[in-house]
């Protein structure tokens, strides 16, 4: 049951990056595909949590009475991956949304494939 | 000993936070303190470089966590000589851009230097880390500043290129932290020398996906062909000087961060050849595409574009000559495209669309500017004796040695294109008739920005007519690149040496 | 200081300076461009002799300059004509603007012709060839006339050339680890098969473009016709030579491993055969002059051509005569048809008429220009063909000396054309003021001119440089000294000199051209153009009766279908359409950028599903 847990969650972030991509790659208006960039960003997180889970694992901290429970600790370093990586993940998602607003203002629409005047 | 490494990053980051404040003192000092605060890159990164080159490589642990726990930062020749060309070429462009448009005011001015600062920074950071994580996050702080910075001028269509530069820049990220996830749940290690003494042990079909990852994620930031629909774009909305930054410090960074994966990190060898043929298709598809461009900077995109596909040929010899080309062109690029787009930009100062029809005889207005194209344009299509003439031979005497006819045979087509269409531009600037309807008014550089373009043409001639002058260091920088082994050791021994 | 290493830096020196002071008024220009043309020219003749190298490392490279005894012929052409040039640059390219450009593209590519004649390794070789390349690129552009068309034609066309020449350095460098020339013609003997047929026809194509090899000419009307006559003079005479002067060098040592009549060898000459053909006729049907030159220049290119490739010692010797000889008559030719054009402000003939009594010295040096071209006796083209004819009989190529004749005796047709269109005919009104071009132009022609006589009547000046080339090269000749080969020659006391006869000759016809002149002279009388009628109407004032119009129509109508169809045009036809392909790839780049993400998307799927193939794995 927690095996198949496990790779459940495995398929879940697949699943939300395939989503994402989806969105990003069918969807026409701005908004959805920033939307799906960040389904994907989503996805990308889980995967480096699951990659450090450990099944009834405790926290990374050395404590007095705890000296032996490195075995049964949590990796640490995906976490901190992921904490940075939301960080950047919002940035950029800042910084797109920003620039949506622009190209509302500069286009007066928010279809990409009307928003084609650089080309070739 | 002026500093660390780690200054080289730390200093602007700082700084980037700090100028606002200083803005409200003196408004000016917006303009001056990344000016200051490049200078002192450039400043530490030659000094560095130096002390690389007679002590051998610099490893700096950050916080005290040695390697492989913690991030560390590895100056040696080679990410060094990367390093100096990019502080050098984010000097020039600060001072080229210091009173680019004079209407700029505090806001967006203080926001262009700060960007600038960071894209510098960022693409520093690429390329002296130790850590495959820490650059991906270097790769971002990079991609976040050229976003913005593409999307400086609001009267333009800019916020388009911008956008499609974002979208594929966060496409990019998210297939490189994929790949660092494969790499990190394999080996349980982000440090790029243990990665690399470990990557044996690795599953081949994990190692093959990872790479194409890899490649991809970063092709994206390297221009590689399919992936590089938005660099065009980029390059023609952004700012003129901020053109010759993404082709002479992004696009530096992302080759370094492909080939450090391809040689260093994965065991693959057919992944030079596997570079060979990308890079033959960047160069075809986009010198192809150069040629029939109606925009001037758009035109000069294409060829950067190019001119990557052949470093990246370069690198695919994967010999010691082939490595030694391609950084070579690496070198010669980042002087040479940073003078077009500076004495381009300044040739369609006054035009709206920038077009190369409107550049009809401007060599009587401005000869000096005018001039300084057409040297950009001798020197980067390779004819002697200019700078770009050594890396081509440099890179063809390199694939005859490995019996690569077809590959000397395509380069050499390529390069006839190449100066169609530069030649075409130089004839129109200089042997065609002003034309008041068609041609733009000329804009007389202003002191600084001539100063800049003088430095870097400077350097084409003295490339040019004494390559030893350079060719010492690309050297030592390539054997230092093909010495895996002893990346691996210098990183691992000092973690090692510092916890006995 | 080394004097090779002073000559160029004076030469590059110079360029900048002259360039530098191309805007202060006063003499101070022309003063340094004729210093920095006429200083190192003097010292290479008192300061260099036939051996002595300089030598350097750089980039890793092994540089050597040395001047061989082939090259100290070529020198004399390149430095020679290149002062004569200079010395009528400076009158005819007066008022021009932009003389800076003019002054130091003209220095730089007599500096880079002579670098070519002193590399003795690859590297500098291809260096000089480029520097040749694009100074007289931007001489061709220079005049602002058709730059997008001819200028980039001439560039495409040399590109081509250079990089076809830089493959094959490129593959002998790799072969042999060397770039010096003598080691590749060494070591050429032990290549593979392949290699061996690759590299000389790659070496022949970049030649081949610079001397306007038939396939590969087109490029060379328009770019002779558009660049300035003061240096046209220099670009056919001397410039296009070092296309000869490279297929000597590297060439005959490899041709050489090759057994007479090789099919290679046999292709090259008939090239040149077909060359010369072509360019003799397309010469006669063009009504401008300079075209008419240019074509003249890629015919009497195809003669040396042929020389080359048949490779006998006695061929050779005639391939170098007439390339010295060719520099002499058609840079007096390039200077005439400048001063006229200066004077009248047109080089078409069928504008021009008359100008026979407005200027008798530019007349004179076309004159002689004219005989020495078609070959008569006793100006020195008449050696040449000789030697040429000798050879191909003794090597029993009679096809070609067939076509050879015909090519030469059609070549009469456009030097009529030329000298009559010009010069003779009736005066019209519209020309009356024009005046003798001023000296310093008629004095370089006139010298130039004395001088394909001085080689007509004293052949051994050249031969004997040549012969000493030629030994160094590894020929022998057939028999005893290179001069006994041909009937022509007859030695005098040390001198080589033609056979008594035929000074006999010379004198009579001498003799009756002055006696003819001078019977003549008082009953001439002038009429203009339109002072006739015919069929009992008075020609109207606008109309044109210049003679020229319709010259040769009859023959040409008989060739018509041999030059229906120019091989330009299928060029045209190529390069429009890799444009229309090339607009076609760019539209790779949609400008959508959901598009670019499905690219990277494609590329991501396309390099997991084929990673077997790709990494192996």
């Amino acid at each position: 049951m927690y095996k198949f847990l496990e790779y459940g969650v495995y398929g879940a972030s697949i699943l939300l990056i395939l989503i994402g991509l989806y969105a990003v790659l069918t969807k026409k208006s701005l908004i959805k595909i920033v939307i799906g960039l960040s389904i994907i960003d989503g996805g990308i997180h889980l995967l480096l949590i699951t990659i450090g889970y450990l099944r009834q694992g405790t926290a990374p901290i050395f404590s007095p009475g705890f000296e032996n429970a490195a075995a049964k600790m949590v990796d640490p370093v995906p976490q901190a991956l992921v904490l940075t990586a939301i960080v950047i993940g919002f940035g950029v998602t800042a910084v797109a949304l920003s620039l949506v607003i622009r190209l509302y203002r500069h286009h007066r629409t928010l279809q990409i494939d009307e928003i084609k005047s650089l080309k070739w | 000993m002026v500093g660390s490494p780690v200054l080289l990053i730390a200093v602007p980051l700082l700084a980037a936070f700090v100028i606002p404040l200083i803005g409200m003192i003196w408004k000016e000092l917006v303009r001056i303190v990344p000016g200051l605060v490049l200078a002192y890159m450039l400043v530490l990164s030659v000094t560095l470089l130096v002390e690389v080159n007679q002590n051998g490589t610099i490893v700096e642990t950050i916080a005290g966590w040695k390697a492989p726990w913690g991030i560390n930062l590895v100056y040696s020749n080679l990410t060094g000589l990367l390093a100096t060309i990019i502080t050098t070429l984010g000097f020039l462009v600060w001072m080229f851009s210091y009173r680019f448009k004079r209407n700029v005011d505090f806001e967006p001015a203080k926001k262009y230097f700060i960007f600038l600062m960071m894209l510098v920074a960022g693409a520093t950071g690429i390329v002296i880390t130790g850590d495959i994580f820490n650059q991906f996050v270097f790769i971002e702080i990079t991609g976040i500043s050229a976003y913005a910075l593409t999307a400086f001028y609001t009267g333009r269509n800019s916020a388009e290129a911008a956008f499609k530069y974002l979208m594929m820049g966060s496409l990019a990220s998210s297939f490189l932290l994929i790949a660092i996830a494969i790499i990190y749940s394999q080996l349980g290690t982000l440090n790029m020398a243990e990665i690399a003494s470990k990557m044996h042990t690795m599953d081949p079909v994990f190692k093959v996906i990872a790479l194409i990852f890899f490649i991809t994620g970063i092709g994206i930031e390297a221009e590689i062909f399919p992936l590089n629909g938005w660099a065009p774009d980029a390059y023609t909305e952004a700012p003129g000087p901020i053109g010759a930054a993404f082709a002479g410090v992004v696009v530096k960074a992302g080759i370094y961060a492909v080939i450090r994966m391809v040689f260093t990190l994965f065991d693959i060898p057919a992944a030079h050849d596997f570079l060979i043929t990308i890079g033959l298709i960047t160069l075809i598809v986009a010198e192809s595409t150069a040629l029939r461009q109606e925009k001037l900077k758009r035109m000069l995109a294409y060829s950067s574009i190019g001119q990557m596909g052949l470093v990246l040929v370069a690198f695919g010899i994967g010999t010691h000559a082939g490595v030694f080309a391609a950084l070579f062109l690496m070198l010669n690029h980042a002087v040479i495209k940073p003078l077009l787009f500076f004495s381009g930009s300044y040739l369609v100062f006054n035009s709206k669309e920038k077009r190369i029809s409107e550049v009809n005889g401007l060599g009587k207005f401005m000869p000096y500017t005018a001039g300084l194209f057409a040297l950009g344009s001798f020197a980067i299509v390779g004819l002697p004796p200019f700078a770009g003439f050594w890396s081509k031979l440099s890179v063809l005497t390199a694939a005859a040695d490995e019996g690569l006819l077809l590959v000397i045979a395509l380069v050499l087509i390529v390069s006839v294109i190449e100066i169609v269409y530069y030649f075409r531009v130089v004839n129109r600037i200089f042997f065609q008739e002003y034309n008041k309807e068609e041609s733009v008014v000329p804009h007389k550089p202003r002191f600084n920005a001539i100063i800049a373009m003088t430095v870097l043409a400077i350097l084409i001639l003295v490339i040019g007519f004494y390559p030893d002058a350079v060719t010492g260091m690309l050297h030592s920088a390539s054997s230092d690149l093909l010495d895996k082994s002893g990346y691996i050791d210098n990183v691992l021994q000092v973690g090692q040496s510092l916890i006995r | 200081m080394n004097t090779i290493i002073l000559i160029f830096i004076i030469f590059l020196a110079g360029a900048i300076l002259t360039f530098l002071a191309s805007n202060i008024k006063g003499l101070l220009k022309e003063v340094l461009f004729l210093a920095s043309v006429i200083v190192p020219v003097v010292m290479f003749f008192t300061g260099v002799k036939a051996g002595d190298s300089f030598n350097f490392h750089l980039a890793g490279f092994a540089f050597q300059w040395e001047i061989t005894p082939l090259g100290y012929l070529f020198a004399l052409i390149v430095t020679g004509l290149g002062v004569m040039a200079a010395i009528y640059a400076v009158s005819a390219m007066q008022k021009t603007k932009n003389l800076g450009l003019f002054y130091f593209n003209f220095i730089l590519s007599i500096m880079s012709m002579l670098g070519i004649l002193f590399s003795r390794d690859l590297v500098s070789f291809f260096i000089f060839w480029e520097i040749m390349t694009w100074s007289s690129y931007l001489m061709v552009v220079y005049q602002g006339k058709d730059v997008q068309k001819v200028g980039i034609k001439y560039f495409i066309f040399s590109a081509i050339g250079a990089y076809a020449m830089l493959m094959a350095i490129v593959m002998v460098y790799s072969l042999t680890g060397s770039m010096m020339i003598d080691k590749m013609i060494q070591s050429y003997a032990g290549f593979a098969f392949n290699m061996q047929i690759i590299i000389p026809i790659l070496f022949l194509i970049g030649f081949g473009v610079k001397s306007a090899m038939m396939p590969l000419h087109v490029w060379a009307p328009g770019a002779y016709s558009h660049s300035p006559m003061a240096f046209t003079s220099l670009f056919s005479g001397a410039l296009s030579k070092m296309g000869i002067y490279g297929m000597v060098i590297v060439m005959a040592g490899m041709i050489a491993y090759f057994p007479e009549g090789h099919w290679f060898r046999i292709v090259i000459a008939w090239l040149g055969g077909i060359t010369a053909v072509g360019g003799t006729l397309w010469a006669i049907a063009q009504d401008d002059a300079k075209k008419l030159l240019a074509y003249s220049s890629v015919a009497q290119l195809g003669y040396i051509i042929v020389g080359v490739g048949i490779g006998t010692p006695l061929a050779m010797l005639a391939a170098l005569f007439m390339a010295v000889m060719h520099a002499l008559f058609k840079g007096t030719l390039f200077m005439a048809v400048g001063a006229i054009e200066k004077q009248t402000g047109t080089s078409n003939f069928t504008e021009v008429t008359g100008l026979i009594r407005k200027m008798p010295l530019t007349f004179l040096a076309s004159l002689m220009g004219i005989i020495a071209l078609a070959g008569i006796p006793p100006l020195g083209g008449f050696v040449g063909k000789w030697m040429l004819y000798e050879s191909l009989i003794g090597s029993d190529h009679y096809l070609l000396v067939i076509v050879i004749f015909f090519s030469s005796t059609a070549a009469f047709l456009y030097c009529y054309k030329f000298l009559f269109g010009f010069f003779l005919g009736q005066e019209e009104k519209e020309w009356e003021h024009v005046k003798e071009a001023p000296v310093l132009m008629v004095i370089p022609m006139i010298i130039l001119a004395g001088g394909t006589f001085l080689l007509g009547t004293f052949p051994g000046l050249v031969i004997k440089p040549i012969s000493a080339g030629l030994e160094q090269l590894g020929y022998a000749a057939t028999q005893g000294k290179y001069w006994e080969m041909s009937m022509l020659f007859n030695e005098w006391g040390d001198q080589v000199v033609l056979e008594p006869i035929l000074y006999a000759i010379i004198a009579v016809f001498a003799f009756f051209l002055v006696f003819l002149l001078i019977k003549n002279h008082k009953n001439t009388r002038y009429v203009s153009t339109k002072d006739i009628s015919t069929s009992g109407e008075v020609p109207k004032e606008h109309e044109n009766l210049t003679f020229i119009q319709n010259f040769f129509q009859p023959f040409l109508r008989a060739v018509e279908p041999l030059m229906k169809r120019q091989i330009d045009f299928y060029y045209n036809g190529f390069g429009k359409g890799i444009e229309a392909l090339f607009d076609f790839t760019r539209r790779i780049y949609t400008g959508n950028g959901q598009t670019y993400a499905l690219y990277a998307i494609i590329f991501v799927v396309i390099f997991l599903l084929l990673k077997t193939t790709l990494f192996g794995i």
